[in-house]
């Protein structure tokens, strides 16, 4: 899948994957991989800045973490990112219903 | 490879004004990024430090202009409040820059205070509430322009630099006219203009904040008719000058209608006359600092200044 296709979901495509739990950066990507089967295909740089732009507003928090001799910046989801990752699904799923409504 | 990679991250960063702890923050992750995966395909450093510098950029921008705002309205209810309980005569004083206050006996010094405060007070209402305006349109969108976020920036830093100006000269007037108008409106006024400064300064940090971010996402800071959003008139799309006349025309007419109930329409009209040319002289003065027009846009429209009023 293209990375102009995915501008508008990838917020919440990460709020999805870090709601299961706390995560560093690298293990995001990881996921978004994964639960994609591998069809997520973006610069792996693009995730870090929207990261950083949840962040500012609200929807995600983050510390760092020291473990294995490193240090990682670990982020997860606020009471607000919460919130608005319900919204986005409830979006999506209206909008995969009205567009599956019509092509079908 | 990697230290190369973050050395050119760490350069375009500091390029684009990414700097301090939160450059050492970004400079840290990608570098963990790397440890995990040395093969990782992050991008060209010079494009994730340009995504970085417009998304942050961006939302700098925005809250800047909302906080702006939000210190505007605190400064402007005190400032309400001091004239709305004004013993008769300050709010006079302070609408027609300075006369009543020189000739019922406060220092003549008051005048300056008196007439920057009503100029002061209409440039932070004018660059607040425009601030605020392209704040709400633009709320949703990931990445402005470059020279958008640098119009959200300037409005926000007019409105609080004017609403700074504004308080002060409000201290200075009620001081000015303490033994005029009670020492308990001047202690009243004097608080009120204290707690309008610190809503103000208050909003500084994200001022700064935004300032010192240099995003260089390509596009149109826009115009004025773009805070009017979806609002705007199809005859007034790309012409902010006819829109300036329009509200030039307004005042005046509003001016002199208000007047005539106090049998003055003559001073009304001129004064109406008066704040509708001013309007004008500073929509063309300050208009390409604050967003509200642009020459480059005029250049391929038929809206220059003149060009509009003769059709």
């Amino acid at each position: 899948m293209r990375a102009e296709v995915l501008k508008g979901h990838l917020d919440a495509l990460i709020l999805a994957v870090i709601a299961d739990g706390p995560m560093h950066g690298y293990a995001i990507i990881e996921a978004l991989k994964r639960r994609s089967g591998g069809s997520l295909s973006l610069p792996e740089g693009t995730v870090y800045p929207a990261l950083h732009r949840l962040e500012g507003a609200g929807l995600l928090s983050s510390t760092w973490s020291t473990g294995e001799g490193r240090r990682r910046r670990v982020y997860e989801l606020t009471r607000r990112g919460r919130r608005e990752l319900g919204v986005r699904r409830s979006e999506w799923r209206d909008f995969v219903n009205v567009v599956e409504a019509v092509l079908a | 490879m990697s230290s190369v990679y973050l050395l050119e991250l760490r350069r375009q960063l500091t390029a684009l004004g990414v700097t301090g702890s939160l450059r050492g923050r970004i400079v840290d992750e990608i570098a963990d990024h790397l440890e995990c995966d040395p093969d990782a395909d992050l991008g060209d450093p010079a494009l994730l430090a340009r995504q970085f510098a417009d998304e942050l950029g961006s939302a700098r921008a925005r809250t800047a202009a909302l906080a702006a705002f939000a210190a505007l309205v605190v400064a402007g209810l005190v400032f309400s409040a001091a004239v709305l309980l004004a013993p008769n005569g300050v709010l006079r004083a302070v609408q027609s820059a300075g006369p009543v206050v020189r000739r019922t006996g406060p220092p003549g010094w008051a005048m300056i205070p008196a007439a920057l405060e009503v100029f002061l007070t209409q440039i932070a209402l004018a660059a607040g509430v425009l601030a605020a305006l392209r704040w709400f349109w633009r709320r949703g969108s990931v990445i402005l322009p470059a020279a958008e976020a640098g119009v959200l920036v300037r409005r926000a830093v007019v409105g609080v630099v004017a609403g700074i100006g504004c308080m002060i000269c409000l201290a200075l007037v009620a001081v000015a006219g303490r033994a005029q108008f009670g020492s308990g409106w001047t202690a009243f006024t004097i608080g009120a203009a204290g707690l309008g400064l610190v809503a103000l300064l208050a909003s500084l940090p994200s001022l700064v904040s935004a300032i010192r971010l240099r995003p260089v996402a390509d596009g149109d800071a826009g115009d004025v008719i773009d805070d009017l959003g979806p609002l705007a008139p199809d005859a007034l799309r790309g012409r902010p000058w006819r829109f300036a006349l329009l509200v030039a025309a307004t005042i005046a007419v509003l001016l002199t209608v208000v007047s005539v109930p106090a049998d003055d329409a003559f001073d009304g009209a001129a004064r109406g006359i008066f704040d509708g040319l001013a309007c004008l002289v500073g929509f063309g003065l300050l208009g390409p600092f604050l967003g509200l027009w642009s020459p480059r846009r005029l250049d391929g429209g038929d809206d220059a200044p003149g060009r509009s009023i003769a059709g």
